[in-house]
């Protein structure tokens, strides 16, 4: 009960209830008494500690309240787990797709880099067309101005290749970019016969046209000297072609270096024959006189990496020729005379049926 | 409420003084998406950045209410600064040592008032204790006393007793168990 009444005074004391003489005496009091005093310390500060509590946890409260009524007005445009999810990682992700994209780009370009000085070198493939140069065209105009200025001037071809016989009845074979685009054909051979000619048929795929000549005086080729090969040659295999690179016939040999053409092209022999633009359309034959290409291009910038289309390809489309037009079946030959023969020899027989092909348009 | 009311940091600040309950709320409900971002974008959850956010509110209300706070900043960065700082504790406490923090904002020099703030908790959280310990009727006696500030009359019929006198009786003799449980664990910080 004492103790009850010690409380009672001292809270009294610290509210500040008591009268001025009896505050003086209990401070007097506290002076001498070191228990009291401690005990007053001890009761402010735990009322001290209840009331701050107290007001703490309202506070809390409060806090609780704004929140919750926070929440309640964002409630509709609350954003969904994926928004959360993405407020959380956006600068994650965003780090993540803007490297997976650079090295993708980077890889792609850094590849495409490495690549294109090679491509440029392997991807050019030359058509051996003869361009007749323009110069000499002029030159000649000049010098027919001079001797008869009524008479028209001859225009002179504006592009060359090889075209070689293929049946006695007037059938001629050369590439079909040689004859691209021409108004009119005109054929040349050693001999000095000179036909004109008409394109019968085109094979864009294999690079292969036929010719037929057109002039009524034309009375056929004669027997011709080779036979066409089926079956494909074997690498290594002596190969020979004739051709016009320029205003004469020339001669080339080599053999045959790749069963596959341009890129893997495997309707084309590789031969390592050097050729020159006009050498294209020209007959390629083995040692034994069969005919086994037509020569079609070469590799730019590579020394002899030309390339001929197979003759099985020719053949296929000379059977496919009757189908398509109105013209009988064609008679191959079937007798090879070239056999067995000196290479000259061959040479002497074969130069007759190789003709120089002139585009004019 | 109308927002152009406490446009200035100043108006939140004499707001909270004159005990305006919308300046806290204006406050609370204005920084929360900063607070909420900075602790979601350092490996917190939304209950965290909460409970982050109130503590911050709680020691710039203190400072404010008690006219301690020197504020040499704008509101925001104090407020940005107490929670990362109490955050980075947090985190500590966790044993997930945030290598590099992801700062959202420039911070100040808090730790003092943190670490003060700390300190109250711990009393608080104490006290909190205690007073459950207590047990019915004694932490409802001393609560409606010396918290919610009643008379002792109005005391005195709420429980049934037959005298405010034993009523006081009573309320000393809770008084008395309340501290020495208090007084067992709480030791003021040194």
């Amino acid at each position: 009960m004492l103790e009850y009444r010690a409380y009672e005074q001292i809270e009294r004391y610290l509210n500040g209830e008591m009268a001025i003489e009896e505050q003086q005496a209990f401070e007097a009091l506290l002076h001498t008494d070191v228990r009291l005093a401690e005990q007053v310390r001890e009761h402010k500060q735990l009322l001290d500690s209840m009331q701050k509590y107290g007001r703490r946890q309202a506070l809390k409260q409060q806090l609780q309240n704004i929140h919750a009524d926070m929440e309640a007005e964002t409630m509709q445009a609350s954003p969904g787990a994926w928004k959360v999810f993405w407020n959380r990682h956006m600068q994650t992700v965003a780090v993540a797709a803007s490297v997976s994209l650079l090295s993708v780009f980077g890889t792609l370009w850094s590849v495409q880099q490495l690549k294109a000085p090679v491509q440029q070198q392997t991807a050019r493939y030359v058509e051996l067309r003869r361009e007749v140069e323009r110069l000499k065209k002029t030159q000649t105009a000049i010098i027919n101005g001079i001797n008869d200025a009524s008479k028209p001037a001859p225009r002179a071809a504006a592009f060359s290749g090889t075209g070689f016989a293929i049946s006695a009845d007037g059938y001629l074979v050369t590439s079909s970019h040689v004859v691209e685009g021409a108004d009119s054909i005109m054929i040349e051979n050693k001999a000095g016969l000179k036909y004109k000619v008409s394109e019968v048929y085109r094979d864009e795929i294999h690079d292969l046209s036929i010719l037929k000549v057109s002039d009524p005086a034309f009375s056929g080729f004669g027997k011709l000297p080779y036979t066409f090969k089926t079956n494909e040659s074997d690498l290594g295999e002596k190969v020979f072609t004739l051709g016009y690179p320029r205003e004469d016939i020339v001669f080339g040999e080599g053999s045959l270096s790749s069963g596959s053409g341009f890129e893997g092209d495997t309707t084309s022999y590789q031969v390592s024959i050097p050729l020159n633009p006009g050498n294209s359309g020209g007959p390629l034959l083995d040692d034994k006189g069969n005919l086994i290409g037509v020569i079609s291009g070469k590799q730019a910038g590579q020394e002899g990496a030309a390339f001929a289309v197979k003759s099985a390809y020719l053949l296929q489309m000379i059977h496919e020729l009757p189908a398509s037009t109105t013209m009988a079946p064609m008679s191959l030959s079937k007798h090879n005379s070239l056999l067995g023969v000196s290479r000259p020899q061959q040479l002497k027989k074969l130069k007759d049926y190789v003709f120089v092909v002139k585009v004019y348009n | 409420m109308k927002k152009s009311l406490y446009e200035t940091d100043e108006a939140v600040i004499e707001g909270i003084r004159r005990d305006d309950e919308r300046a806290l709320a204006y406050l609370y409900k204005l920084y929360f998406p900063m607070i909420s971002h900075f602790i979601l974008s350092n490996s917190g959850t939304d209950d965290e950045a909460k409970d982050i956010y109130q503590e911050g509110v709680i020691v710039f209300y203190e400072k404010t209410r008690d006219n301690s706070l020197e504020l040499s900043c704008q509101i925001k960065t104090y407020l940005y600064s107490v929670c990362r700082r109490l955050w980075l504790k947090r985190l500590a406490e966790k044993g997930r040592y945030a290598s590099k923090l992801e700062e959202t904002d420039s911070f100040v020099q808090v730790e003092e008032d943190t670490s003060q703030h700390e300190e109250q908790e711990r009393q608080f959280g104490v006290m909190g204790e205690a007073l459950g310990q207590l047990g019915e009727p004694c932490r409802s006696l001393l609560e409606d006393y010396y918290i919610n500030t009643q008379s002792m009359q109005v005391i005195t019929e709420k429980f049934g007793y037959t005298n405010s006198d034993t009523a006081k009786n009573q309320k000393y003799k809770c008084l008395q168990r309340l501290k020495k449980i208090f007084f067992a664990t709480y030791k003021p910080g040194v």
